[in-house]
């Protein structure tokens, strides 16, 4: 079996004419944690929404888990999770916004694993499982975010500029849970990130982004 | 000016006294607009979402059509349902004329726009990357949908209140299809025109201040739902 999870071929992107994304050929290894380092505009989230499959590319061919996708359906999207670099947290209380995606899976022992999530991005949940959504600040908003995606515990997690908004040690926290998660679930990782030593340290392979196409 | 002294010292003797005829119409007034609201939400909600959700063609010419009967004068609905309800009008055989149901059904299509109105415009303004972060949280297409409506539940809230507000106050539409029948049909705002015509002041001014409590009951909730919302 192979231990590719992702394989993109002549992928192109195309906004109002205008080509944002052009790769000939980009594997992603299971198990794998990926950085995805460029300037702004250079194609990255692009890449991302294309890797969550939000949005279908212009030409070309994905292949997951060495099958073709044409359309991702709920079951395929369920696998593949994307924290955006301003994430949107849900009008109710942390607790259930780390939920939202159990309950959505039905899944069982809910409240135990909303509090693992949450004490692994570093947010006590005795303080802040009934907080609302309203009273958060925006490092603590972002570690919500990251605590719902990790609870979901999805096969691929796609972090985009995850540590944006955070401290040093937030951001040496989510580093862990991210290698943690690796370790622990085998989560294929693709992260990234304008902290050019912090994804240096927390990927296995860096892939430079640069008007749209792949610098290895 | 001694009569307008005494129409508030008797106007709360009408209120604290109990007196029957007063509290017939704020009771009648009460039933009447919980029925309306509830009718008015109950269609205009789900269409509401739909208008401001999806895309499709002639929808700018819908929103302009629902945001100009927002300013239909409620004589011309009273003189409309009149029409259909009268025994010569299409719904004459149903004995609505001159009865609750037949003024909520007015009313109802005076809170209608109120409600699609702001709720389309509720989903439109909801924040773009909610749907993104359902899809990627692993909703399917109905949970996204009841997501989302959850998400503009203050919105919601908020036309309710809007909606309530400008029903509870109208009377052209009582007066007209309710005829304003004593221990019936009247209702505060058709009283408050009789008793005030009458020169009878005290019952006008009781309704009257109940009538504000009720309108400043409905602005003090949505100033909080607004700040609610805007969160």
């Amino acid at each position: 079996m192979s231990d590719v999870l992702y394989r993109l071929s002549n992928v192109t992107q195309c906004y109002g004419g205008k080509t944002v994304l052009d790769v000939s050929d980009f594997s992603i290894s299971k198990g794998a944690i990926v950085g995805l380092a460029g300037h702004n505009g250079s194609g990255k989230s692009t890449m991302m929404r294309i890797l969550a499959f939000l949005e279908s590319p212009a030409s070309g061919e994905i292949f997951y888990d060495g099958k073709r996708v044409d359309v991702a359906n709920t079951d395929l999207r369920r696998e593949v999770s994307l924290l955006t670099q301003e994430p949107y947290l849900l009008k109710r209380t942390v607790g259930r916004n780390v939920a939202y995606g159990l309950e959505l899976r039905g899944a069982d022992n809910i409240e135990s694993t909303v509090r693992d999530s949450l004490n692994m991005v570093g947010l006590d949940p005795d303080l802040f499982m009934s907080r609302q959504w309203y009273e958060l600040s925006g490092g603590e908003a972002q570690r919500v975010a990251f605590a719902a995606r990790l609870a979901i515990n999805p096969r691929v997690l796609l972090l985009d500029e995850p540590t944006a908004s955070l401290d040093r040690e937030s951001t040496l926290l989510i580093r862990e849970a991210a290698a943690k998660v690796r370790d622990k679930c085998g989560t294929t990782l693709v992260i990234v990130s304008h902290d050019q030593s912090w994804l240096e340290e927390v990927s296995d392979v860096i892939c430079r982004f640069s008007m749209g196409t792949i610098k290895q | 000016m001694d009569f307008i002294a005494n129409g508030f010292l008797h106007a709360f003797v009408l209120l604290f006294g109990g007196d029957p005829e007063t509290y017939s119409a704020i009771f009648t007034t009460l039933a009447v607009s919980t029925v309306s609201i509830s009718i008015s939400l109950i269609i205009g909600a789900p269409l509401g979402f739909l208008l401001g959700y999806h895309n499709f063609r002639g929808k700018k010419f819908l929103r302009t059509f629902v945001d100009s009967m927002l300013s239909f004068p409620t004589v011309v609905i009273g003189l409309l349902v009149y029409a259909f309800l009268s025994r010569r009008g299409p719904l004459g055989e149903m004995g609505l004329l001159f009865t609750i149901p037949g003024i909520a059904i007015g009313q109802a299509l005076l809170g209608l726009p109120i409600v699609i109105a702001m709720m389309a415009t509720a989903v439109e303004a909801l924040d773009q990357r909610l749907k993104n972060t359902l899809l990627t949280l692993g909703a399917a297409h109905s949970q996204i949908l009841r997501t989302t409506l959850w998400e503009a539940r203050y919105s919601l809230a908020l036309a309710a209140a809007a909606a309530y507000g400008r029903i509870v106050s109208e009377i052209g539409i009582s007066m007209m299809v309710g005829g304003n029948i004593k221990w019936h049909t009247r209702t505060i705002t058709t009283a408050i025109a009789l008793e005030t015509g009458k020169g009878e002041f005290s019952m006008g001014i009781a309704l009257g201040m109940v009538l504000m409590i009720i309108a400043f009951a409905v602005n003090f909730s949505m100033s909080g739902i607004k700040k609610r919302a805007g969160q």
